[in-house]
């Protein structure tokens, strides 16, 4: 894995996905070439020191050198972000955190997006080998909230499910997960997820009932990024104290890591 | 024209007045790969206890509308064996010099930490934190009491030798008693400030940001408050201060020089801008420049008065 480095990356587009959602296109050579699925950027918004923190954003889709910066707004920083306009600079520091593990070759890759979620797992889905046997299962509330923008042939792929039932799957992720593992008797899965937090202990729920082996990449609030400052803690699966997102995630063996939602930072 | 950027501590040279901030920078070896040392005249460590700490339930950070961010973390560290065992081999020695913060609930408890500490070769000195508002015991409550902070320090002064600053809390009415009592205690320098306890409130949630609720609020708006301490202290004491509390520029370290501080520690900005020590001395040397300053020590407590 590649040592972080510090990046400045020159925005080439801003456009907006769906209601609140944003993807920002940025030349960044360094960290389109060397980010694993499901490793993070820390970017630094606006100017001088209000608002003060980095940004943690899920490195997406990377090509011919750049980096894809698709992330929902959340407050004044990501709001911020989708004032950038092309030309300007974006200070990074990536690629951070450990990627996703790929599967073995006799295990069928199921990613599992819920919302926002699918960005790393476009990432995944693009690095692993093309003789893969995968899954991509997206989860959004309603259809017009779809954010899925990966290439086309990955579009046609994954399978939606939408809450309200106004696109393909009327009902969660999990699910639609759970009617389509029947697809794949005899293989074992290896689920690889990312979503919001009530989702999250869905599938831990899910996972943990039939043995199938999974890892879930999570969001909280960070410092340094680096490790240093410890705030980007959560409760270990053990109790025995925290794990750090930013060290020792943001991708966790599903088991490591206490993703009860009242437990969740 | 070439700036001395070389301070004294006692008989420690350093190349910078600039240290990092305990608690922002690990044991020194995290940002090694996006941040150049040179810049820095020391470290200091995040504090170590006696016995390992979990820290607190997350959320451990959020930012305030202001530019400040509050913190949580409730000191997490492995304690002072697992330091030994396992984190030594991070510190930067020789590139920097190097300063372990030590953090305890009783007179025994710092005294036991630093005495283990004292087999680790190369370390600088000690800073001694009695100030932390993010733990139960210990911490604040013993820096709001003048003959504990004469105790610890006085305990501390005779298990070392190496160069001792004690970190103290903003939160006390006067700092001219306690910055005086540990001085006498046998402090070689003061560090001032800690983080001010603060909240945050996310409205919509009706919720508390922080898993502990309150937490120590630091960045940019907690500058004026610590330089007002800094200056108090400087006109009390005569040791050096390390100034601790919203650093961002090089014009907030001339800030700090000016009002009696010897070195700047540089914290929550890190989290910001790693680069900050590089950028903090360039514009330092600018000013320099300016002013027809040739050595940074020239300007420390030279506050012209009002009229």
């Amino acid at each position: 894995m590649t040592s972080p480095a510090a990046e400045m990356g020159i925005v080439k587009a801003v456009r907006q996905i769906s209601d609140g959602c944003w993807d920002v296109s940025v030349q960044a050579p360094f960290n389109a070439l060397h980010s694993r699925a499901g490793q993070f950027v820390h970017v630094r918004v606006g100017e001088g020191f209000n608002p003060f923190l980095r940004r943690p954003l899920s490195v997406g889709p990377c090509r011919e050198g750049r980096l894809r910066l698709i992330f929902t707004v959340r407050g004044r920083g990501t709001r911020l972000l989708t004032g950038s306009s092309p030309g300007d600079k974006l200070d990074i520091i990536g690629p951070l955190g450990n990627p996703y593990q790929m599967p073995d070759e006799d295990e069928v890759a199921v990613m599992v997006a819920g919302g926002i979620g699918i960005v790393p797992l476009l990432l995944l889905d693009d690095q692993m080998s093309p003789k893969q046997e995968r899954m991509f299962i997206a989860g959004f509330r309603s259809g017009s909230l779809l954010t899925v923008d990966g290439n086309e042939a990955t579009a046609r792929r994954i399978r939606v499910a939408t809450d309200d039932g106004s696109m393909g799957f009327h009902g969660t992720a999990v699910a639609l997960l759970q009617n389509c593992l029947a697809e794949y008797q005899g293989k074992r899965p290896f689920i690889y997820a990312c979503g919001p937090g009530p989702m999250m202990a869905a599938m831990k729920k899910f996972c943990s009932e039939r043995g199938i082996r999974a890892q879930v990449s999570l969001e909280v609030p960070m410092g340094c990024g680096l490790g240093a400052c410890q705030s980007c803690a959560v409760p270990r699966a053990d109790g025995k104290g925290y794990l750090l997102v930013c060290h020792d995630g943001p991708v966790f063996d599903i088991n490591d890591v206490d993703l009860t939602p009242e437990n969740r930072p | 024209m070439n700036l001395d950027t070389t301070i004294k501590l006692g008989g420690l040279e350093l190349r910078t007045p600039l240290l990092t901030g305990s608690g922002t920078f690990g044991y020194g070896d995290e940002f090694k790969t996006v941040m150049d040392y040179s810049a820095l005249g020391g470290i200091v460590t995040k504090s170590i206890s006696p016995q390992p700490r979990p820290g607190n339930p997350p959320p451990r950070i959020c930012e305030t509308g202001g530019g400040g961010i509050i913190n949580s973390i409730g000191l997490a560290n492995p304690g002072v064996d697992g330091f030994l065992a396992d984190k030594v081999g991070c510190l930067p020695i020789g590139q920097t010099r190097v300063f372990l913060s030590v953090v305890g609930d009783s007179v025994e408890d710092f005294v036991t930490v630093v005495d283990k500490l004292e087999s680790v070769a190369g370390v600088d000195g000690y800073e001694i934190n009695v100030s932390c508002p993010n733990v139960r015991h210990g911490g604040l409550s013993l820096g709001g009491d003048k003959d504990a902070v004469k105790a610890i320090v006085s305990a501390v002064r005779s298990t070392t030798h190496r160069f001792v600053s004690v970190k103290l809390t903003p939160h006390h009415p006067a700092v001219e008693p306690m910055a005086e009592a540990a001085v006498k205690a046998g402090a070689d320098a003061l560090t001032l400030t800690n983080t001010l306890i603060g909240m945050a409130i996310d409205v919509e949630k009706r919720k508390p940001l922080l898993g502990t609720v309150t937490g120590g609020y630091s960045g940019p708006p907690l500058k004026p408050v610590a330089l007002a301490m800094v200056w108090r202290a400087a006109q009390a004491v005569d040791v050096p201060i390390w100034a601790s509390g919203g650093i961002v520029n090089g014009l907030d370290g001339i800030e700090f020089l000016l009002a009696g501080a010897t070195c700047l520690q540089l914290g929550s900005v890190l989290f910001a801008d790693p680069y900050a020590p590089g950028r903090v001395l360039r514009e330092m040397e600018e000013y320099c420049l300016r002013h027809r300053v040739t050595k940074l020590t020239d300007l420390i407590g030279k506050l012209e008065p009002r009229r």
